[in-house]
């Protein structure tokens, strides 16, 4: 299988460990992920805070060009899959619109609304299987983790949608197929408060305290995630929300692919394992 | 609300302003409130999300822009994706931001505006986002001093250090190479509203 790869601003800085582990993953799986040629920011929250069009076309040339390649594009971050799935879904319902951003993108690119938009979770689930997926374990986890999906994975739930926007289970399927045990977390869908993160940070370090707090309380090992910015509050802040909370908290912050890599044997360093904030030495270890 | 409701000052295009902003079927609303139970940031807000949508109906215009609500919301979509009536609330307070950033309007909340508006133009400079400048320029524009801006630079240095360490800040920017498409994007749909 082959599929276009757009791995967004993110996964090339503060999330490297998700971008290393992806690959590796989708190797492991026998996919091979093609990265979008000359990709561009999808934008993220902040453009439609400034100009609707903006918002629209900015994720619309990385369809365009996914397009002209003819691949459907994998996307493992959720701000930059929400965008480029609903810019999507908003210029197929509106021709005119369209029309509007085409002519912004202008220079022989043109979107014609032939590329699927996947969350790697998805790819994953329903493109390779489970099935697959068990063959390539080697080592089962025996850990007992709670899986953080955040919020626009699956919100809003768009029309082909894969998971419960209210109580998905994907990465819980995925995680028992390499051995861990899931445990029940009833936040696993909550903001982390992750987009307001530099101009409210004080709202920020309440909402990822209560999703830390409820982890440890549920005697979770790590918090497993999808997403970058979820990853950035929970992981590389924790320091911060244990300082405002006065409360030692300490859980690692994984991403769903580097407990998937190590299920297939893959080395923790390929795995970026060495870049988590909240150290991963003694989950490790463990092991 | 303590202040009267003022017919005579509302804007009835307003609702129609807001939904070619990108934030539909605000009408549609029937005031249940499960945006408000849902939100989970509503605790901080001065008008709920349901008082906002209810707000944007009669057309009040200055006061829906002024509103701290808009720019403490963190775009879960939660409320869109329980609104039993199918209003995009979550576009509305996207929709909102916009035209209160566009209108030059004097917000209560600067460092939000100050935000996305600096995330935009970094991501118009390289095609993509180039962190270190995003926090560079945010701490220039949402401070009223440049003592404040210094004093969180300091604030945010041990973080960035951190990220630095882990190899996840890059020093160099990683730019798209059709730049002059990406200005072109830029020019048009901004200058087309303004």
């Amino acid at each position: 299988m082959k599929l276009g790869y757009y791995p967004g601003c993110s996964l090339e800085s503060t999330a490297k460990e998700y971008d290393m582990s992806m690959r590796e993953v989708f190797k492991a799986l026998d996919v091979e992920l093609v990265e979008l040629e000359d990709w561009n920011c999808c934008g993220a929250t902040a453009a439609h805070s400034v100009d609707y069009l903006l918002s629209l076309a900015l994720p619309a040339r990385n369809l365009a060009i996914a397009d002209k390649h003819g691949l459907n594009i994998v996307v493992p971050c959720p701000e930059c899959y929400q965008k480029e799935w609903s810019a999507g879904e908003s210029l197929g319902a509106d021709s005119e619109l369209l029309e509007k951003v085409n002519k912004l993108i202008g220079n022989g690119l043109q979107y014609e609304g032939n590329v699927e938009v996947m969350h790697p979770l998805d790819t994953i689930l329903n493109n390779i299987g489970i099935e697959k997926l068990s063959q390539k374990v080697v080592k089962p986890l025996k850990l007992k983790v709670v899986p953080y999906y955040g919020c626009v994975i699956v919100k809003p739930p768009r029309k082909k949608k894969f998971d419960s926007a209210e109580n998905p289970v994907s990465m819980d399927r995925i995680l028992a197929a390499i051995g861990i045990e899931v445990l029940p977390y009833d936040l696993k869908t909550k903001c982390c408060g992750g987009p307001v993160m530099l101009a409210s940070e004080e709202i920020m370090l309440k909402l990822s305290y209560e999703l830390l707090n409820k982890a440890k309380t549920a005697g979770a090992q790590c918090i497993v995630t999808a997403c970058p910015l979820c990853h950035l509050a929970l992981d590389a802040k924790q320091i911060n929300i244990e300082k405002a909370y006065n409360e030692k908290i300490s859980i690692p912050v994984l991403y769903f692919t580097q407990l998937m890599g190590l299920a297939f044997g893959i080395a923790p360093k390929k795995l970026g394992l060495d870049r988590n904030i909240v150290s991963t030495e003694k989950l490790l270890k463990s092991l | 609300m303590e202040e009267p409701i003022r017919l005579n000052e509302c804007d009835p295009d307003f609702i129609q302003e807001v939904a070619e902003a990108g934030g539909k079927n605000v009408q549609l609303c029937f005031q249940c409130g499960t945006c408000s139970g849902s939100c989970p940031t509503a605790y901080a807000m001065d008008y709920t999300p349901r008082q906002i949508i209810g707000m944007v109906n009669l057309g009040m215009r200055n006061e829906v822009l002024k509103s701290d609500t808009i720019w403490v919301c963190s775009s879960c979509y939660t409320c869109m994706t329980r609104c039993p009536r199918g209003v995009e609330i979550t576009k509305v307070m996207a929709a909102l931001k916009s035209i209160a950033i566009k209108s030059g309007i004097e917000t209560k909340n600067k460092k939000a505006p100050a935000f996305y508006k600096t995330f935009v133009e970094v991501a118009g400079t390289y095609g993509r986002l180039f962190e270190p400048m995003l926090f560079l320029k945010f701490a220039l524009k949402a401070e009223d001093s440049l003592t404040g801006s210094i004093a969180r630079l300091l604030k945010d240095a041990p973080f960035g250090l951190e990220l630095t360490k882990k190899g996840k800040l890059a020093f160099m920017p990683s730019k798209v190479k059709n730049m002059q498409q990406i200005k072109k994007i830029y020019e048009i749909a901004l200058g087309e509203n303004k």
